[in-house]
C-alpha cells in the first residue's frame, strides 16, 4: 500500500447478537485512508457506513463485536483492541467523530463550554484556566460569535447549526489526526448546510486532519471529497477519487445510485428509482449482494460473492463484470452521458463536477 | 487490494433474468406490531410459566369450590378438628374452626382476583374513558387537573375509612373506594399519552395525507394505549389485592365471614404464635399470584414497546 | 418570577380547600352517636346527649359548622379531640406524636436514598447481568407482595435471629432499627427502579455517544452525564417526600407500636374524632402541595431547560 495512507481496513466483519439471531452489518469491508485527504463514504441507509465509522473508534454498541479483520491506524490493529484503556488513547485525541443530529448530541443539562473544555482538558492535560482558554479559541475558530458568552450557556439556547459548530468545537478542540463526520448536515437546514461544510474543509486545511465523510447525498460528496468509496449491504463495492467513481463508475449499484440522481435525469423523463429492498442483513448474502435487484445482474452474479477488481491505480470495484470472462454489458444512459462529458471536457470538467451534480442533495 | 479470482465456471458469465418480486423478497420481513409483542412476549420462559400460572390458579380457584361443597357457615363443634397441624387429612392443616386450610385458600383465593378483576376493569375502562376525554377535549383540562390535584391531595385511607362507614363493609364497599381514587391516576396516564401521540408528527402526516379516522385509531393510536391498558390491569390486580389485604389489617376490610386471601392472612397472622403452618398456604398463593401479575404487567409492558421489537 | 409564584399559591390554596371542604362535608354524613365515647353514652341521658351534641357543634347545619372552623383556623385554633384524646388540644396531641413518625421517616427517607440510588446505580450499570437481576427480583418482591406479609415476617424471624425486642422502645436504640429498615425497604425499591430506569434512557442518547466519541473514559461518562441526567427527574419528589414523613407508616407503627401519626387518622375517623381528622387532613394537603411546589420550582434549578412558567409534573409516578 502507498506509504501515505493513515487507516487502512481490510476485511472487516462485524456483527450484532439482536435477541437471540446475529446481524451481519459488515461483509468484508476494505478501504484505505490517505493522509490530509476527506475521502466520502456513500452507500443508503443500513449500508454500513455508520457501523464502519464506529469501529475506528471501538465504539459498537454492547451487542456487537468485530469477527475478523484488521483496521490498521499507525501500526497498531485497532479492530484488535477490547479493553477500554486502548481506545481511550486513540478516541477523541487522535480520532474523533461528530455526529449526525446535533440536536441530540449535547448533554442538554451541561453548558456547552464545559462539554468542549472536559475532552479538551483529558487529552492535553490541561488545568480548568488553560483548557477553558483553548476552548474558547477553538469556539472562535469554528465561528461562534461571543465565545466567552456563549461558553456559558446551555445547548437549548444554540441554534441547530451553532450547535453543530459547538460539536465541531468539542471533536477538534484536541487537534485530531482524522475527523470522521457521520453525515453531520442531514439535520440541519439546507442554508445552514452549506456554511458547515464550508467549515469543515477549512478547519481540514487548517488543521492537517484528514477526514473520513459519511452521506448519502452524493452532492454533498462532490463538494468536499477527492475520494469515495460506494457501500452496499456492509461492503465497499467501489472506491477511487470523485472523478473517477463519478464519471467511470464501474459497479452496477453505482450506476444505479447514479442514474437515480434527479440531476442527471432527462426532461420529461420518469427518473430512475432502484427496484427492491436492500437485503435483510440477518439473512446469510450468496453471491453479489446487489444481484436481486440489478436487472444486468449475470448469473454468476447469484452465486458467487465478487472479488476487487482493479480499475487503475486509484480505481477498484467488485463487480464480475469486470472479469475478462465477463461479457460486455452497458451502463444506463445516464451513466454513459457522464462518462461522454468527462471525455469532452476532461479534467475541467471533473474539477466543476461537483458544481454538475449538484448541491440540491439527492438520497 | 488485488487478490485471487476464485474459481467460477465460464458459463456463468450470461446474462441473468431480472425478477422485481424477488428483488422485494429480499430485504425485510413485513412488520405486525402484535404479533412483534407477543413473540418478544412469549420468548421469555419466565413470561410464559407465569402467565400459566395465573391461568392456572385461576382457573383452580373458579373450579374447586364448585366441586368442594364446603359448608363454609358450618361450626364445627368438634374440638379434635380445630387448629390441627398439617396432617394426611389436612396438608396445611386446619383453622380455628376446624375448616381445612387447603380448601379455605382456594375460596379465598376466588374472592380476592375476583376483586382484583373487577377493580381493574373499572379502574381501566373509566380511567380510558375519562383519560381519552381529557386529553382530546381541552376545555375539559382544568377542571380534570383539579380533579387529579384533590383526588391526590385526600390521603387514601380517609377516603377507604369513610366509605367503608358510609357504606357498611363488603365486597363493593372496598371496589367503591378502591376504584374512587384508582381511575384518575390511568385517566392521567392516558391523558398524557393521548396528548402525546395526538401531536406526534407522524399522526399529523397522517391527517395531512387523508388517512381514515377509523385508521388512524386502529393504527396509530389504539396500538399504544391498548397496551397501556393491558399493563395498568396487570399491575391493578395485585395491587387491588395487597390493598384488601391492608383494609383487612386495619379491620375495614371483608366482613370477617368473607374468605379471601386477606382475612386469611390476617387471621393466620394473629395466631402465627401458636399456629405458624396456617400462615403458609395462604401467603404462598397470596405471593404467587401478585407476582405473577407484576412480572406479567412488566414483561407485556417491555414486550410492547415497539424499540424492543426485532 | 413573583407573579407566578402567586399564582401557583393560588391555585394551591384553591386545592387545600376543596380537599378541605370535601372531607369536612363527609364527616358529616357520619351517624351522630358516634361522637361520643362508649362510657359517655351509656352515662348519659337522652337530654345529656343532646346538650352534649349542641355543645360540640354537630347539630348546626354543615357549612356553620364550616365557618367555624374556618374562623378557629384563623386564630390558630383546630379544636380539642373529642373521642381519641377526649378534650385535648389537637395540635397538641400532633406535636406530641409527630417527632416520632417524622423521625423513623426521615432515617428511613435517608436510608432509602443511599441504598436505593445506590442499588439503581448497580443495575444501571450492570444492566441483564447478576447484579440487575438480583435487584430486580428484591424490587419485585417488595412491590409486588402486600407489604404486610413481609413487613410480619421480618418482625417475626429477624428479631428471633437477633434477640432483639419486637417493639419499639424509647430508651433502647436497638429497638429503633428494625422499624427505619422496614420503614426504608420500598423507599430502597422506589428509587432503585426509577433511577435504572432513568440511567437506562439516558445511556442510549445521543449525548452520552458523543461524550463517549471525545475520548471520556466510560465510569467518567456514567458520572458526569447518564448519572447526573438522570438524578433530575427524580429531585422533583424530594421535597413531598420530605415533607410527607411525618404522615408516618400505619403498619409500621402498628405492628412495632410505635406511638407516631401513622394510626392516628383512621382512629381518627373511626371514633369520628371530626377536629382531629380536619386538622390532620389540613396538614397532610398543605404538605402534599408545598411539597408538589418546591419540587417544581428545585426543577427548575437542577434543569436549565425548565422556566417557571411552564407548568410541570411529567416524569415519574410514585
Amino acid at each position: 500500500m502507498s506509504g501515505d495512507t493513515i487507516l487502512e481496513v481490510r476485511d472487516l466483519r462485524v456483527s450484532f447478537s439482536l435477541r437471540g439471531r446475529r446481524l451481519t452489518a459488515l461483509r468484508g469491508a476494505g478501504l484505505d485512508l490517505r493522509k490530509g485527504e476527506t475521502l466520502a463514504v456513500v452507500g443508503e441507509s443500513g449500508s454500513g457506513k455508520s457501523v464502519l465509522a464506529k469501529t475506528f473508534l471501538g465504539m459498537l454498541d454492547r451487542n456487537g463485536r468485530v469477527d475478523s479483520g484488521s483496521i490498521l491506524f499507525d501500526g497498531k490493529d485497532l479492530a484488535r483492541y477490547n479493553k477500554e484503556r486502548e481506545w481511550l488513547g486513540i478516541r477523541g485525541k487522535r480520532i474523533a467523530m461528530i455526529f449526525q443530529d446535533p440536536m441530540t448530541a449535547l448533554n442538554p443539562l451541561k453548558t456547552v463550554g464545559e462539554q468542549i473544555r472536559e475532552a479538551a482538558a483529558l487529552h492535553r492535560g490541561l488545568d480548568r484556566v488553560a483548557s477553558r482558554a483553548v476552548v474558547l479559541e477553538t469556539l472562535s475558530r469554528v465561528g461562534i460569535p461571543e465565545p466567552e458568552l456563549r461558553y456559558r450557556q446551555y445547548p437549548h439556547e444554540f441554534s441547530g447549526g451553532m450547535r453543530q459548530r459547538a460539536v465541531i468545537a468539542a471533536a477538534v478542540a484536541c487537534r485530531p489526526e482524522i475527523l470522521i463526520c457521520d453525515e453531520p448536515t442531514t439535520a440541519l437546514d439546507v442554508t445552514v448546510q452549506a456554511q458547515i461544510l464550508d467549515l469543515i474543509k477549512s478547519l481540514q486545511r487548517e488543521l492537517g486532519m484528514t477526514v473520513l465523510f459519511i452521506t448519502h447525498d452524493l452532492g454533498v460528496v462532490a463538494s468536499v471529497a477527492q475520494r469515495v468509496a460506494v457501500m452496499y449491504s456492509g461492503q465497499v463495492i467501489e472506491e477511487g477519487s470523485v472523478r473517477e467513481v463519478f464519471y467511470d463508475p464501474r459497479a452496477p449499484y453505482t450506476w444505479a445510485l447514479l442514474a437515480s440522481l434527479p440531476q442527471l435525469g432527462v426532461k420529461g423523463e420518469e427518473l430512475y428509482s432502484i427496484k427492491g429492498t436492500p437485503p435483510s442483513l440477518f439473512k446469510e448474502v450468496v453471491g453479489d449482494a446487489f444481484a436481486p435487484r440489478n436487472p444486468r445482474a449475470l448469473e454468476v452474479d447469484f452465486k458467487h460473492e465478487p472479488p476487487v477488481f482493479p480499475v487503475s491505480d486509484t480505481h477498484w470495484a467488485r463487480t464480475w463484470l469486470l472479469d475478462p470472462r465477463a461479457p460486455r454489458i452497458e451502463a444506463p444512459e445516464t451513466v454513459r452521458r457522464l462518462r461522454a462529458r468527462l471525455a469532452r471536457g476532461g479534467a475541467g470538467a471533473a474539477a466543476t463536477g461537483g458544481a454538475d451534480t449538484g448541491k440540491g442533495g439527492a438520497e | 487490494m488485488i487478490r485471487t479470482i476464485p474459481e467460477v465456471p465460464a458459463e456463468l458469465f450470461r446474462p441473468a433474468a431480472f425478477d422485481e418480486a424477488a428483488a422485494e423478497r429480499t430485504g425485510y420481513a413485513r412488520y405486525s406490531y402484535w404479533r412483534s409483542t407477543f413473540r418478544t412476549f412469549l420468548k421469555s420462559p419466565v413470561s410464559i410459566f407465569l402467565l400459566a400460572l395465573i391461568v392456572v390458579l385461576t382457573t383452580a380457584s373458579f373450579v374447586y369450590p364448585l366441586f368442594a361443597h364446603m359448608d363454609l357457615g358450618a361450626v364445627n363443634l368438634d374440638t379434635e378438628t380445630w387448629n390441627l397441624s398439617p396432617n394426611r387429612d389436612h396438608v396445611f392443616g386446619t383453622d380455628g374452626l376446624g375448616r381445612d386450610i387447603w380448601a379455605l385458600t382456594w375460596y379465598g383465593t376466588r374472592t380476592s382476583l375476583l376483586l382484583g378483576f373487577v377493580i381493574a376493569l373499572l379502574d381501566v375502562g373509566i380511567g380510558m374513558i375519562a383519560g381519552a376525554l381529557w386529553g382530546y377535549v381541552r376545555k375539559l383540562d382544568r377542571i380534570m387537573t383539579e380533579l387529579y390535584n384533590v383526588l391526590n391531595n385526600i390521603p387514601q385511607t380517609v377516603f377507604l375509612v369513610l366509605l367503608a362507614y358510609i357504606m357498611r363493609p363488603g365486597f363493593w364497599t372496598i371496589v367503591t373506594a378502591l376504584c374512587s381514587t384508582g381511575w384518575i391516576g390511568i385517566a392521567r396516564f392516558v391523558r398524557n399519552k393521548v396528548i402525546t401521540i395526538r401531536d406526534a408528527e407522524y399522526n399529523v402526516a397522517s391527517r395531512c395525507l387523508g388517512t381514515p379516522l377509523r385508521r388512524m385509531i386502529t393504527k396509530n393510536v389504539l396500538p399504544y394505549l391498548v397496551s397501556i391498558l393491558i399493563m395498568e390491569a396487570a399491575l391493578t390486580i395485585p395491587y387491588s389485592i395487597g390493598s384488601e389485604v391492608f383494609l383487612g389489617f386495619i379491620g375495614l376490610g371483608l366482613p370477617i365471614d368473607t374468605i379471601s386471601l386477606g382475612n386469611l392472612v390476617n387471621q393466620g397472622k394473629n395466631n402465627f404464635m401458636l399456629y405458624p403452618y396456617q400462615l403458609t398456604w395462604p401467603t404462598v398463593i397470596l405471593a404467587a399470584i401478585t407476582v405473577s401479575f407484576y412480572i406479567v404487567g412488566n414483561r407485556f409492558s417491555d414486550a410492547s414497546d415497539p424499540r424492543n421489537h426485532v | 418570577m413573583g407573579a407566578y409564584v402567586l399564582k401557583r399559591l393560588g391555585q394551591s390554596l384553591i386545592t387545600v380547600s376543596i380537599v378541605v371542604l370535601t372531607v369536612f362535608l363527609l364527616l358529616r354524613l357520619m351517624p351522630k352517636n358516634g361522637y361520643f365515647t362508649r362510657e359517655d353514652y351509656v352515662n348519659m341521658d337522652r337530654d345529656a346527649r343532646t346538650a352534649y351534641l349542641r355543645n360540640l357543634g354537630v347539630l348546626d347545619d354543615p357549612f356553620t359548622q364550616f365557618g367555624r372552623f374556618l374562623s378557629g383556623l384563623a386564630r390558630g385554633d383546630l379544636g380539642r379531640s373529642i373521642t381519641v384524646y377526649p378534650r385535648s388540644p389537637v395540635l397538641d396531641v400532633i406535636g406530641e406524636k409527630a417527632p416520632y413518625s417524622l423521625w423513623f421517616g426521615l432515617a428511613a427517607l435517608a436510608l432509602s436514598m443511599a441504598l436505593g440510588l445506590g442499588l439503581g446505580i448497580l443495575m444501571a450499570r450492570f444492566k441483564d447481568r447478576f447484579p440487575d437481576g438480583a435487584g430486580t427480583v428484591y424490587v419485585t418482591i417488595v412491590r409486588a407482595i402486600p407489604s404486610l406479609i413481609w413487613l410480619f415476617f421480618i418482625q417475626q424471624w429477624v428479631t428471633a435471629l437477633l434477640g432483639w425486642p419486637m417493639v419499639f422502645y424509647e430508651d433502647r436504640p436497638v429497638s429503633w432499627v428494625l422499624p427505619t429498615i422496614s420503614l426504608a425497604l420500598s423507599g430502597i425499591a422506589w428509587y432503585a427502579i426509577w433511577l435504572r430506569r432513568f440511567m437506562v434512557d439516558e445511556e442510549n442518547k445521543d449525548y452520552v455517544k458523543f461524550a463517549v466519541s471525545k475520548g471520556l473514559p466510560w465510569k467518567r461518562v456514567m458520572r458526569g452525564h447518564v448519572l447526573r441526567n438522570a438524578l433530575v427527574p427524580l429531585v422533583q419528589y424530594f421535597p413531598q417526600q420530605i415533607l410527607l414523613t411525618i404522615a408516618g407508616s400505619l403498619l409500621i407503627e402498628s405492628i412495632y407500636s410505635i406511638p407516631g401519626m401513622g394510626g392516628l387518622l383512621v382512629s381518627a375517623i373511626r371514633q369520628q374524632d371530626n377536629p382531629l381528622v380536619q386538622a390532620l387532613v389540613l396538614l397532610y394537603s398543605v404538605l402534599g402541595v408545598v411539597g408538589v411546589f418546591l419540587g417544581d420550582l428545585l426543577m427548575v434549578l437542577v434543569d436549565p431547560r425548565i422556566k417557571l412558567a411552564e407548568s410541570s409534573g411529567k416524569g415519574a409516578a410514585a
